[in-house]
């Protein structure tokens, strides 16, 4: 099981590299990337801090596989 | 606060000649305590002094390395955690390794002292720091 997110997409469709937002997020490039490429899971104030900044429930930026989303599966 | 301007205090970032001139002067007085020591009476409050003279630099170092991990991101942390957790236990066996090959007989020429086990001492964690950063790299 793993988190996924869609960091990647909204950084493109913001044309921002990841030192921009690295630098929007007060990080490292090196963690920006990290994150993209699910190689580490932000704490859960970054993974809000990421949210925010891309006017974004955190939610919809960050997926937990294995996981049902039980907002989907309320009838 | 303002959606997309999320405002975070950048990292300080801390001053990297700390950590090339505090060592510099911890090592000088090592040895300056090491040279010192052969010249007073064993066991004389000067020896005392001397041999602890090494001691407030590395405090001051130790001070520096703290202040450094403060002032890093929370990846830089988890590496900087993951390196040390590798070179503190490996530190730990060098260390007892060293006093029990001392107590052996195995003193071998200056016994076991710092520059012999520095490097023993410091290489676990350069390898577990490279190890870390290419991890999440």
């Amino acid at each position: 099981m793993a988190v996924n997110n869609r960091l990647r997409v909204l950084r493109a469709e913001r044309s921002w590299s990841q030192a921009e937002l690295a630098e929007r997020l007060g990080v490292s490039r090196q963690t920006v990337n990290a994150v993209e490429t699910g190689k580490y899971d932000p704490s859960l104030p970054l993974a809000f801090k990421i949210a925010r900044l891309f006017e974004q429930q955190i939610e919809d930026v960050f997926h937990f596989d294995g996981v049902p989303d039980a907002r989907k599966e309320t009838p | 606060m303002t959606p997309g301007t999320v405002s975070n205090s950048k990292p300080e970032r801390s001053s990297w000649s700390a950590f090339i001139v505090v060592p510099v002067i911890f090592v000088g007085a090592y040895f300056a305590a090491r040279a010192g020591i052969k010249r007073v009476e064993p066991g004389s409050l000067a020896a005392l002094g001397l041999a602890l003279l090494p001691v407030p630099p590395f405090a001051w170092l130790i001070w520096c390395f703290v202040r450094g991990i403060r002032s890093m991101d929370e990846l830089e942390r988890r590496i900087q955690l993951e390196a040390l957790a590798l070179a503190f236990p490996i530190a730990l066996l060098v260390t007892f390794t060293a006093g029990l090959l001392d107590l052996a007989g195995f003193h071998g020429e200056g016994n076991w002292d710092l520059p012999r086990l520095c490097p023993l001492l410091l290489l676990p964690y350069w390898i577990g720091l490279a190890l870390a950063r290419r991890r999440y790299s």
